[in-house]
């Protein structure tokens, strides 16, 4: 798509002494942002309407009579605003005083702390002391929204952001406000549960502790997680998440923001499917075949065995991937077997598609393969039948990490080939396999996804790699350069990347740096980059 | 999980707990409270419904027409019929429990056969106000304010300005708008209501 | 005139003319006394012409707000292809005022005409006409006013011939003071929690159901068929104290007065004159000590500053305190400012819509520091405190009702800060038990 350089009408204001040139309509505290100044707010968000309630976000604006709220004021050419201003702290220093007056003090127990904006501003510019002694504070109990959701009436500052995310961005009004004045509280309808795909994203949207997820609770400690930028290995939506661990163990995926693709969202499948990054039922080594046993080798051993193997292999091979598989693997894996025929099929697990109605072209995708465009672009095919049935007539099999079914497993014991399993998960069922190496999930490596909308991301290791396990294109570079001294083998995921371009140009161009953390679209042969059109492997 | 300060109750006047308070509470036997539901718009009430819609552009603006119709019909707004006038109005239950709860004339929960509602806001407090709403409580056997009369005849409610203070104290009896009441009319006023 | 007491001299009773008679209810009743005259006088000018009409009379909302209506009404867009609403304010609830239930069981017919030249003059063809919940019985009678009308062709598809369409729709509240604020007010019509809205945008560009709307309280609407009939000339020429406010207004008296009731007074009338000559002054034995004018919204003013008071918008900003709505309660000596003071915050607690915080939790701290000292339990800083926290709610919320929870406070310890001062000291028995 060929975008036209919209002659947009610029508004220069000046935001505590910094001078910035935004369009027109855009609001202050938008404005503010790109002058540096975060202009503190609770119930404002950039992903829903704006209602002004807070009144955290007064600023002084110079010439107007009152306090205007950043969050819906629009910039004037010529304003000059002021956010640290005496007026405007003490404003802000009012708001804060009077949230704190019915809030409990509970942060040595509450989740958020850490990771609390009510905590974060009272530090910055709150009282140090409160006004509100001898008063009870007002009190009612937890309730359960179900089915992850916990609401804490007692900790809530009523933003009202997740009645609004409901309401007009997942348009399934479940939420209100209920009772008026300092009696009001978060309501939901009495025999409904807060089960939508995309509930989970009201817990990020809460400014405080109020509304918690059950996954969650007591688990960690915020300041306790290390946190890295990744990708979702969901669907194909590739929503950026950040993945956050705790001594190396998965505890939390949140949404990271990236306008282009999911907003501030994630969906609830994606949000809770993280188990799996931390089972320790891994290969730990890697396995050759002697007889009818496996025993643990050293990699040199290991990349001997799968050379020899592969240059034996007389007629077609047949790779089955998983569609989590990386961009560099997939294609690495790929150009391993490149002096044979190669049949090379990606799984797709296929699921309810759930969009989240009010963002354009932003679903929980049927495609439940993360890199399902990416293997595609590699020359993967998504119809694993075909794969299936390569299998009696090919001379190897290469299992990526496939999640294979008893039938699949069937057809790969009556299967004559060698089989090369490169796998996370340990299976006993493999038995006939010539080799088994361990590889890294996607949280244990670097690389990268390409999602429906042929927007290629890169994720990060969040994880350390269990025992000798290695990303699958470590051990198809090393097997592709050879043994002796590897200098041509790729070293880091990047290098990896930059072996693919010679083989698919769609890749030409672009390196880690252009990929950054928000992603880059790829183009296609003719230089234009599309959306994907409708689903495929059959379910239209 | 537990929270600290967990004493019941906040400032005096007005309480913490959720259906409680101004939307009335239920009398003594909560058989109302969980006979089947017969809804409320059909025949009738179904017709004067859509004469409404033709007096605005949206269904969701009939909303407070449409309760006052359940509470006319029913003397409470109950949780079947806060689903049914969501169903009526193409609205979600929780949108419309949201409104329900926001204006205190709604009832929740049962009421007395009679509502009372008395204002004691200063014009009127200067002027007795008080004494009539505590006549009231003792005349009609409520025993203190939100609470049902043991033979389910009244409810009293303390109440915000009626806009009648040139004529304190004023009271509302159901639809009556009585005005200028004194402690001493309370009793003789009462016998009305059976 | 002082309803329900005999008219004074010294009133000029224009929308009171009629006030206790029965007859004035009904359509034929207020037809023979001179009623939808000037209806039909509008339907032969343009609309514009009838805008400009009510420009020169310096007619102001009498709801509280005081906007010139004649500019008001020409925010509107003109001829934009969109409908465009008239909504009349019947929501009264500030306390102390109790004029339009007055104006609507009265002469209803007056506020209808008054609706429908509002409608035509602004381009609607429909009016919603919101009534409190509690207004039980000027409901009933604006009902039954409201078919005789449509079914006399002052109201429908062809009022009065004219082949204008003006329809007046009664909507109902269920009690919240809140919703008489303006753009609550269409959000409750429009079926949803009587929320204020942000300005901008006004209601004339993006009002009810985001069409460009107008809206008017009773006591204003009812003022126009008078200034259509009579001329804007004559309204503007009602004014004995500042030209900037013209016309007649309803004060509705109340508190410890002999004769509470509505007096219709031309502006810049004494307020001495109105306490002491109309509604004959103090009990027996009592003396002045406040006057909150305005409903109770505005700041209280003393007794001193009451006595050479001006009624009307100018001369009770120069006294400190606004004209508001005019509903003017009296106190007398008897009166325990703290109390009344702290009865008049549990109100506006009790009808915040919890929006925006410092009203939401300011409105209910400044309850319960007063039940502090009420109860005896009073402290020195609980001064500095009411005044920070009333300085909190005042300028930073998107309506004015936190504001007007602070206006009885901060004037209560500007000017009575001995009756606080008594309870804090023990120097008087607490007025409520230990909480």
């Amino acid at each position: 798509m060929t975008s036209s350089r919209v002659e947009e009408e610029l508004v220069t204001v000046t935001i505590d002494g910094m001078s910035v040139s935004v369009p027109k309509g855009t609001t202050i505290i938008e404005a503010a942002k790109q002058a540096g100044v975060l202009v503190p707010h609770y119930c404002y968000h950039p992903s829903l309407p704006s209602p002004a309630v807070c009144r955290m976000c007064l600023v002084e604006v110079e010439k107007a009579p009152k306090l205007m709220p950043a969050c819906v004021t629009a910039v004037a050419e010529g304003q000059v605003v002021h956010v640290e201003s005496e007026k405007a702290k003490k404003a802000r220093e009012g708001v804060l005083e009077l949230l704190l007056i019915n809030h409990p003090l509970d942060c040595p127990i509450c989740d958020q702390a850490g990771e609390c904006e009510l905590q974060n501003y009272v530090f910055q510019e709150g009282r140090s002391g409160t006004r509100y002694a001898d008063y009870a504070k007002r009190y009612s109990p937890v309730e359960d929204f179900g089915p992850d959701v916990l609401y804490v009436p007692n900790r809530c500052i009523l933003c009202t952001r997740c009645v609004r995310f409901m309401e007009n961005v997942a348009e399934d009004p479940i939420l209100n406000v209920s009772e008026r004045g300092d009696r009001a509280y978060i309501g939901i309808s009495t025999d409904q549960l807060l089960d939508h795909p995309w509930a989970g994203n009201v817990v990020d949207l809460c400014p405080v502790g109020s509304l918690i997820s059950k996954d969650f609770l007591h688990k960690a400690r915020a300041w306790d997680l290390d946190k890295t930028a990744s990708v979702c290995p969901g669907c194909t939506q590739g929503c950026n998440i950040t993945i956050d661990t705790r001594d190396d163990i998965v505890v939390r995926l949140r949404p990271r923001p990236n306008l282009e693709v999911n907003r501030h969202f994630i969906c609830d499948y994606g949000r809770m499917n993280y188990r799996w990054l931390n089972r320790g039922d891994r290969i730990e080594a890697p396995l050759v075949r002697d007889g009818g046993r496996h025993l643990a080798t050293d990699w040199d051993t290991a990349l001997d065995r799968l050379g020899q193997l592969i240059r034996g292999t007389s007629g077609s091979a047949v790779i089955l991937a998983s569609g989590r598989a990386s961009t560099e693997s997939l294609g690495l894996v790929r150009r391993m077997l490149d002096r044979v025929s190669v049949t090379a099929v990606v799984q797709v697990p296929i699921g309810e598609e759930a969009p989240l109605a009010a963002v354009p072209n932003l679903a929980l995708r049927a495609e439940r393969a993360p890199n399902l465009t990416g293997a595609e672009l590699l020359g993967y095919g998504s119809d694993w039948p075909t794969g299936l049935i390569e299998l009696a007539s090919a001379g190897l099999v290469i299992v990526l990490d496939a999640d294979l079914s008893q039938s699949d497993l069937a057809l790969l014991a009556k299967a004559p080939a060698s089989v090369v399993v490169m796998g996370t998960v340990f299976d006993e069922e493999l038995r006939n396999a010539e080799l088994i190496l361990p590889i890294t999930t996607m949280a244990e490596e670097n690389g990268t996804y390409v999602n429906r909308d042929r927007r290629i991301q890169r994720y990060n290791q969040a994880k350390s790699q269990p025992g000798m396990a290695r990303p699958a294109w470590w051990v198809a570079g090393e097997v592709i350069a050879g043994p002796g001294p590897s200098a041509a083998a790729p070293a880091t995921a990047g290098q990896a990347f930059e072996l693919l371009s010679e083989r698919w140009p769609v890749f030409a161009g672009t390196s880690y740096d252009d990929i950054g953390f928000t992603g880059r679209v790829l183009s296609d042969s003719a230089g234009a980059t599309g959306s994907r059109p409708a689903s495929r492997a059959g379910v239209s | 999980m537990s929270t600290t300060a967990g004493q019941r109750g906040s400032g005096p006047g007005e309480g913490p707990h959720r259906g409680v308070g101004e939307h009335g509470s239920a009398p003594g036997g909560h058989d109302t409270e969980t006979a089947p539901y017969e809804r409320v718009f059909r025949g009738e009430h179904m017709a004067r419904l859509e004469q409404l819609f033709t007096k605005y552009p949206t269904k969701q603006a009939c909303l407070l027409p449409a309760l006052w119709m359940v509470q006319e019909a029913r003397g409470w707004i109950s949780e079947p019929a806060i689903g049914e006038v969501a169903e009526v109005l193409d609205l979600t239950p929780a949108y419309v429990k949201g409104v329900v709860t926001f204006y205190t004339m709604y009832h929740t929960h049962p009421v007395g056969r009679h509502f009372i509602q008395v204002c004691t806001t200063s014009p009127c407090n200067i002027c007795g106000a008080e004494d009539v709403m505590k006549a009231l409580i003792r005349e009609t056997g409520c025993g203190e304010l939100g609470a049902t009369s043991p033979d389910g005849r009244f409810t009293v409610m303390e109440v915000e300005c009626l806009g009648a203070c040139g004529f304190a104290t004023p009271i509302l009896i159901d639809d009556d708008f009585i005005e200028s009441v004194t402690p001493d009319k309370v009793p003789g006023l009462l016998q009305r209501y059976k | 005139m002082g309803y329900p007491h005999p008219s004074h001299p010294k009133e000029n009773p224009v929308l009171s003319k009629h006030f206790g008679d029965p007859e004035a209810r009904s359509y034929d009743g207020w037809v023979k006394r001179g009623g939808y005259e000037g209806l039909k006088k509008v339907l032969r000018m343009t609309p514009e012409a009838v805008v400009e009409e009510i420009k020169t009379s310096g007619l102001r909302g009498r709801g509280g707000a005081g906007f010139p209506t004649g500019l008001k009404w020409s925010l509107m867009p003109k001829a934009d292809g969109r409908p465009h609403y008239l909504v009349c304010n019947a929501d009264e609830s500030e306390p102390g005022t109790f004029k339009d239930r007055e104006i609507m069981r009265w002469t209803p017919h007056q506020l209808l005409e008054g609706c429908a030249i509002a409608a035509y003059a602004i381009g609607a063809e429909r009016c919603y006409i919101y009534i409190r919940g509690e207004f039980t019985d000027p409901y009933k009678i604006m009902e039954k006013a409201v078919d005789e009308a449509t079914a006399k062709g002052a109201l429908g598809g062809n009022v009065l011939g004219s082949g204008q369409r003006i329809e007046v729709i009664l909507h109902r509240g269920a009690g919240a003071y809140i919703c008489g604020e303006e753009t609550a007010m269409l959000n409750s019509i429009e079926g949803k929690r009587g929320n204020p809205r942000i300005k901008p945008p006004y209601p004339a560009q993006v009002g009810l159901f985001g069409m460009p709307t107008t809206i008017n309280n009773v006591e204003t609407l009812a003022a126009v068929p008078h200034i259509m009939m009579r001329g804007g000339e004559w309204y503007k020429g009602l004014s004995l104290n500042n030209p900037k406010s013209t016309g007649t207004k309803l004060i509705s008296v109340c508190g410890h007065i002999q004769r509470p009731g509505n007096y219709e007074v031309t502006m810049g009338t004494p307020m001495r004159e109105l306490i002491y000559d109309m509604c004959g002054g103090m009990r027996p034995g009592r003396t002045l000590k406040a006057v909150i004018p305005g409903g109770s919204s505005v700041p209280i003013m003393s007794a001193a500053e009451a006595d050479d008071c001006l009624l009307d918008y100018e001369g009770v900003v120069a006294k400190g305190s606004m004209l508001g709505s005019a509903g003017m309660i009296v106190m007398d000596d008897t009166t325990d400012m703290v109390y009344q003071i702290w009865r008049l915050a549990r109100f506006y607690a009790h009808e915040s819509c919890a929006q925006c915080t410092q009203c939401r939790e300011g409105t209910a701290w400044s309850v319960r520091i007063l039940e502090r000292i009420l109860a005896g339990k009073g402290k020195q800083e609980h001064f500095q405190l009411l005044l920070d926290l009333s300085d909190n709610m005042t300028g930073k919320t998107i309506c004015v009702l936190s504001d007007s929870c602070a206006a009885p406070i901060v004037s209560g310890i500007q000017k009575f800060r001995h009756e606080f001062e008594a309870y804090i000291q023990g120097a008087r028995e607490p007025a409520l038990a230990a909480v």
